[in-house]
């Protein structure tokens, strides 16, 4: 009888040792697999519940801050005081989509180690700080609500940085959404009517859509003309009524329907302050799709600024794609047909200017502090690229001026202060054009660039211009900032 | 092993359970508090005095038994503990009771030894199968005693008098009446059922008298699978059955049939009842059908995944996302919290607990207490296999408590009636 007891045994420690093969292989050959599956609720946790950094603004204001559960001292959840307005620059660390905007680029600084993997571990016994870290932006909160409030209702966006040194002072993108939405139970939802909503609330109209610049594009074909000896800002150019382009029975008129000047000839200086559409589609023209290609992309036009948020390239046609098509590249000298621009790249051509031509690696985080709030990595100001030479920033930086001062730009004028801006107002074909201002202040030491842009006329609609509706909304930021910083 | 060194394993015990409270509160940022003290006051005094009981009636009682079974109960209440607190203090009543009982076994036995469970197996084969059926009674007649379904399974009674309320699964108990009664009445008739049997051609076919009780028991274990709709005790009763036969005659001819058997009755129960389709495609694909059927094991899976080699540690995995975590999932939160380390320690404890049941069987010589010990030895190694096969997705998930760790006073006091019988078979071999 021992004999089939001990086969029963025998075959009971085989059944044994396969559950220990078996648990080997799922806790360790596919642990990874299934540990790390999008369905695993302890994925989803190890994203939120845990506790993250703060997201501080140049002026310590809080924009983002993990709350310990009043039952759960374990457990966080996160919270963006500032809600909608800076919803598309901080992001959110959600539940249910992952993490986006700053909240995932950081996310490795943001969150908290100690989730005891093993290299965590290990780093711990090194000395290594499992705690979340903070980060501080460079985004001046005060100016920040300034912006929005200039915008209003307005779709559209305003992106501000300090021409010396990079730094974005502040980046608002018209309509926007509270990120609070997208960390509790109504998230699906609150995401399902963002989606469907026609005005785009979920785009980050700073960085990732292009519009036509329009004449503000005029900046860089006065640029090409004056580094190639084309013009000065006294050169006469011709002022018919009705530019013919060569080659079609298509023309390029003034905003106005009118000649520029008395209508022989007007000079670059009179064109650019009145932004003279029949001098510069003729200006452009003369200087050919070539040089226009190249200054476009000396401005950081077709090309990937590096940045903390990516930012979607801006473009300007290759002269091969022009092939000979001399209307095209009339239009495109002034901003319209092909050329497209974020609202970002803008200010970075306003700051260029502004800052002797130089473009500064654009910046959004300052300080990284540990969770003494020590600093342990400071951004440097640092050279991205030179867009012109010092003494073309200098011509240029005198006909912004002279466009805020006597020209379409005179509402953004500020007491006492030298702004420079140049306007423009982007045919779309299909319904109102979008407007836009570039410009800087004070001119003699630059502290702040913009471009401001207003989707579809804004408020004015069909009648708008860059004039009228983006040039106070730069007014009151620029007011504001030079008043306070200046 | 001396007794004394089993009495210092048995706190060892105690102590496992005591710290891993102790882990636990401190995981939730709580203090230690009485909870640590109350454990460890409570794993001695159940395991203390069941030793005691050994020392006293059963002195030539294998000293093995306890401290494995011991440490398997402290792990368990630690991981109930984590996952749920009311249930964590029902245990420790629980753990109690069962030692009670056991002990009031040892006590009730002490005379005459395991001789009248031998004489009343017929007593024995009428309680097994009424236990089995309790609960088909009636959900709502007057009289007190009630069958009730959970989770879909009618495995359960409920015994309500005023504002009492006492839950029981009597199935967990018909496994050892069975043994014992299988036991008793294969000790007589194995000269019967063991004959060779006539041939025919090369092969030799059983008797259709030696085939009788075969049918009998897969009738039975079919009846529980359909009326109660319990996978695990159908099919751990049926295997049980098959066992004994085969230890009891040493012919494979009954394992081969009983397989069969098992077969055919498996692929039938598959093609008539969704709740055993459900099961199966659950275990073939829970991703398939993840929000659903999958879930439950797909959540045990991850829990799995998660522990890797060294766990969360106690209290820092989230196991609690696994329904059932703190029955029939038990194994999949040890091994999220104490990881393959810890998953392994236990496989390995049971491993050995089942390795010192079958050394008493092996070792007996009486015919009635080598075919008990290895009865009960091979149904808590077979449900142990079954459970954790079930949980890891080996096997098809079969819905039966993991013994000593799971929640649950039926499954609780089954399984220390279990030991306190080892210990007395072990007792009676070398007295």
């Amino acid at each position: 009888m021992n004999q089939p007891l001990r086969r029963l045994a025998a075959a009971l420690f085989v059944a044994f040792a396969v559950l220990i093969l078996d648990v080997t292989y799922l806790q360790v050959i596919a642990g990874p697999r299934y540990r790390d599956d999008d369905r695993n609720p302890r994925v989803i946790a190890s994203r939120t519940g845990k506790e993250r950094g703060l997201i501080l603004s140049a002026d310590e204001q809080v924009l983002a801050e993990s709350i310990p559960d009043p039952n759960d001292p374990q457990r966080f959840s996160r919270s963006y005081p500032e809600g909608e307005l800076y919803a598309h620059l901080v992001g959110f660390s959600s539940l249910n989509f992952g993490d986006d905007g700053l909240e995932l680029v950081y996310a490795g600084d943001l969150r908290s180690k100690r989730d005891l993997t093993m290299s965590d571990l290990l780093s711990a016994l090194l000395g290594g700080d499992l705690r979340p870290k903070s980060i501080q932006l460079t985004i001046d909160h005060r100016l920040q609500q300034v912006v929005h409030s200039a915008l209003g209702d307005q779709r559209g966006s305003v992106v501000a940085i300090r021409p010396d040194t990079g730094e974005v002072l502040a980046m608002v993108s018209n309509p926007s959404f509270d990120p609070n939405l997208f960390l509790g139970g109504e998230a699906i939802a609150t995401r399902e009517l963002l989606l469907a909503d026609p005005s785009e609330p979920l785009a980050n109209r700073s960085t990732n859509r292009t519009y036509p610049p329009g004449s503000t594009f005029k900046v860089l074909v006065t640029a090409a003309a004056i580094e190639s000896g084309t013009a000065g800002p006294d050169t006469l150019l011709p002022d018919p009524l009705e530019l013919e382009l060569p080659g079609t029975i298509e023309v390029i008129r003034n905003f106005d329907r009118q000649t520029c000047g008395v209508g022989t000839e007007v000079s670059l200086q009179t064109a650019f302050r009145r932004s003279c559409n029949t001098a510069f589609g003729w200006l452009g023209l003369q200087l050919g799709a070539e040089a226009l290609t190249v200054e476009a992309e000396a401005f950081g036009f077709n090309q990937v600024t590096p940045f903390e948020i990516p930012i979607l390239n801006s473009f300007f046609p290759q002269p091969s794609q022009f092939s000979n098509d001399l209307p095209a590249v009339a239009q495109s000298a002034i901003g319209q047909r092909d050329v497209r621009a974020t609202p970002f790249e803008m200010a970075l051509v306003a700051a260029a200017i502004a800052n002797d031509g130089i473009i500064m690696q654009p910046m959004l985080v300052s300080h990284i502090f540990d969770a003494e709030g020590k600093v342990i990595s400071e951004t440097e100001p640092e050279l991205l690229q030179r867009a012109t030479s010092p003494s073309t920033a200098a011509i240029i930086s005198d006909l912004m001026e002279r466009v805020v001062a006597s020209g379409t730009g005179t509402r953004a004028t500020v007491p006492n202060v030298r702004v420079a801006g140049k306007t423009g107002t982007a045919e779309t074909g299909i319904g109102p054009p979008h407007v836009w201002f570039i410009g800087f202040a004070p001119v003699e030491q630059p502290t702040i660039a913009l471009a401001v842009l207003v989707e579809s006329g804004g408020e004015a609609g069909e009648n708008a211009t860059g004039g009228s509706v983006a040039a106070p909304i730069a007014q009151e930021i620029l007011a504001y900032w030079v008043q306070n910083n200046g | 092993m001396t007794r004394n060194a089993e009495a210092a394993l048995l706190v060892g015990a105690a102590i496992v359970a005591a710290f891993g409270v102790a882990l636990v509160n401190l995981s939730r940022g709580e203090g230690i508090d009485a909870q640590v003290a109350l454990t460890f006051v409570v794993i001695v005094a159940s395991f203390g005095g069941f030793h005691l009981a050994v020392r006293q009636w059963s002195p030539e009682a294998s000293p093995y038994l306890l401290p494995l079974a011991a440490m398997l109960t402290a792990v368990g209440f630690v991981e109930v503990y984590r996952l749920d607190r009311e249930r964590a203090s029902l245990q420790r009543w629980w753990i109690l009771i069962a030692a009670v009982l056991a002990v009031s076994l040892l006590l009730a036995i002490r005379r005459t030894g395991l001789a009248p469970l031998r004489r009343y197996r017929y007593v024995f084969l009428l309680s097994g199968l009424l236990l089995l059926l309790l609960p088909l009674l009636p959900t709502d007649w007057g009289f007190p005693v009630r069958g009730f379904e959970q989770n879909g399974s009618r495995l359960w009674i409920r015994f309500e008098a005023g504002p009492l309320r006492l839950q029981f699964q009597p199935g967990e108990l018909a496994k050892l009446v069975l043994a014992t009664f299988l036991a008793s009445y294969l000790s007589e008739r194995q000269a019967v059922l063991g004959v060779q049997s006539r041939p025919l051609g090369r092969y030799r076919l059983p008797e259709l008298r030696q085939l009788a009780p075969l049918v009998i028991a897969w009738a039975a274990s079919f009846v529980v699978l359909v009326y109660q709709r319990d996978l695990g005790a159908s099919m751990l009763l049926f295997a049980l059955f098959i066992a004994m036969l085969y230890a009891a005659t040493g012919r494979v001819v009954y394992l081969t049939s009983g397989g069969f058997l098992f077969g055919a009755g498996a692929f039938a129960a598959w093609l008539s009842f969704t709740h055993v389709q459900r099961r199966v495609s659950a275990w073939l694909d829970p991703f398939a059908d993840f929000s659903d059927t999958g879930y439950q094991i797909a959540q045990s899976l991850f829990a799995f995944g998660s522990g890797s080699l060294s766990g969360s540690g106690l209290g820092l995995g989230t196991p609690d996302r696994i329904p059932n975590a703190s029955t029939d999932f038990i194994f999949a939160a040890v091994g999220e919290e104490l990881g393959l380390a810890g998953s392994v320690a236990v496989i390995a404890t049971f491993a050995l607990l089942v390795a010192v049941g079958f050394g008493i069987s092996i070792r007996s010589r009486d015919t009635f207490r080598k075919l008990l010990a290895g009865g009960l030895a091979f149904v808590l190694g077979l449900q142990t296999f079954l459970i954790i096969g079930g949980v890891m997705r080996l096997l098809p998930l079969t819905g039966i408590t993991l013994p000593f760790m799971s929640y649950g006073g039926s499954s609780l006091v089954a399984n220390f009636l279990l030991l306190a019988l080892l210990a007395r078979i072990s007792h009676e071999e070398r007295a």
